[in-house]
């Protein structure tokens, strides 16, 4: 009996040692299911989709709209994006520092934003109007100043897009 | 005794299924790696060889788009970091002795339209003289000296320049603090550098610029020449300065007002701004 208790003891220590290097043995297991081939952080303005020329509202060859936006600390770029009313818009997102959050005050949507992996999700905005973009994620000393801003225009006041433009709006 | 073995019975079986879970995890992270090293040069040859190259002219979204416009060829990887933090501060002081004209004998310079480099973050003054180097941060004075300069050289100038202390010294700062010229702007200073403006898009200064918080290659404000400042900012508003990392500054810069841009350089400039010393 006393055995198993020792035993237990000893392994139950391995465990708690293991359970401190979770981080070590979570990373590779991440890479081995697919995970970890999102944008480099630290260097999306050399290379990819989130070179800055490429930021902002862009259509596609079929008509659909994406909006590539960058959150960091502590500003979004492009700070404001101009989308049209009733038409669904593609966002795809990426973090260039820490985990960010923004939620389009006024809308029931919100979007989690990850350094190293790309957000993507379809929102139809119904009504046209400015919705505010808060930071919903404490992520530094300015994180509460953190704010962009969405231009919903009505369908028609949005002109199409060439297919080498990159529509952003003036946040005041 | 029945009841006590059943329980050690139970408690070997979790601790049996905790075991193997472990090392089933710790295999698969083994195997992950010894997947990677033994995969990549037999696996990445064909992979850049075809489809990559296949990629762009089809669906990358980039191809379709505006040219790529690159702001700076610096991007703060782990090879960056290690390159600018192994700077020797003392062959950064026989380096600088070419700096001093301008720059000042101990960092201040002599006039206030250069930028003060004593207490300067290493990382920022490196990012700095690469960009001059490359041409992405135009100026026809810094360019020509930078491009002298190998990227050794910029890490010890860094080195060297962090190193500076920023206290102040009526013999040696000549040009700072200025005196600030409208005083009246003390408070618009003051709440767009501690509180910033959420309303329109403008962080705190001083939560990239120090002393609350720093962002990498954000430069220490604190005794920096309001003159200069002034010039940056209106640069970054302009786009004539445009080698920030994913449109950062100049996205602030643009929603400062041209009396703001002045009263939180001129109070930077009078030696007022958070984190002296």
């Amino acid at each position: 009996m006393k055995k198993i208790g020792f035993v237990a003891a000893v392994i139950l220590f391995a465990l708690v040692i293991l359970s401190t290097r979770y981080y070590m043995v979570d990373l590779p297991v991440y890479h081995f299911f697919g995970g970890g081939d999102g944008p480099d952080p630290p260097a999306l303005h050399l290379r990819g989709e989130f070179v800055e020329s490429n930021l902002g509202a862009a259509e596609g060859p079929s008509g659909s709209l994406t909006v590539r936006m960058i959150a960091q600390q502590f500003v979004f770029v492009p700070q404001c994006v101009e989308v049209p009313a009733g038409v669904p818009v593609t966002f795809r997102m990426t973090s260039a520092d820490v985990v960010h959050m923004l939620s389009f005050l006024g809308t029931d949507y919100g979007l989690k934003v990850v350094p190293g992996a790309v957000t993507e999700a379809t929102f139809t905005f119904a009504q046209p109007g400015t919705f505010k973009i808060p930071c919903h994620e404490f992520c530094g000393a300015g994180h509460y100043a953190m704010r962009g801003q969405l231009k919903v225009v009505p369908r028609e006041q949005f002109a199409s897009l060439l297919p080498g433009e990159r529509r952003t709006c003036e946040l005041r | 005794m029945s009841c006590a073995s059943g329980v050690h019975v139970r408690i070997a079986a979790w601790l049996g299924t905790l075991v193997v879970l472990c090392a089933s995890t710790l295999l698969l992270a083994g195997r992950d790696s010894s997947a990677q090293s033994s995969a990549k040069p037999a696996s990445a040859k064909p992979v850049s060889a075809e489809p990559v190259s296949a990629k762009p002219a089809s669906a990358t979204p980039a191809n379709s788009g505006p040219p790529v416009r690159i702001p700076s060829n610096v991007a703060w990887t782990e090879e960056t970091l290690k390159i600018v933090s192994d700077g020797d501060a003392f062959r950064g002081l026989l380096l600088a002795r070419r700096c001093n004209h301008c720059h000042g004998e101990e960092g201040f310079s002599p006039v206030a339209a250069f930028p003060n480099l004593a207490g300067m973050d290493r990382l920022s003054f490196w990012k700095q003289m690469q960009d001059f180097q490359s041409g992405k941060r135009g100026s026809p004075v810094m360019e020509p000296i930078a491009q002298g300069l190998s990227e050794r050289d910029s890490a010890d100038l860094a080195a060297y320049f962090a190193m500076l202390p920023t206290a102040n010294d009526a013999q040696d700062n000549r040009a700072f603090p200025q005196a600030m010229r409208d005083p009246a702007r003390t408070s618009m200073a003051i709440r767009l550098i501690v509180f910033g403006d959420g309303e329109r898009g403008i962080p705190p200064c001083q939560s990239c610029h120090g002393p609350v918080s720093y962002v990498k290659g954000a430069p220490p404000l604190a005794t920096q020449n309001g003159d200069y400042l002034e010039q940056q900012l209106e640069y970054f508003s302009n786009g004539v300065r445009s080698n920030d990392i994913n449109v950062r500054m100049r996205s602030i810069a643009r929603q400062l007002t041209a009396e703001e841009k002045t009263a939180v350089s001129a109070y930077y400039g009078a030696g007022l701004g958070p984190g002296v010393n």
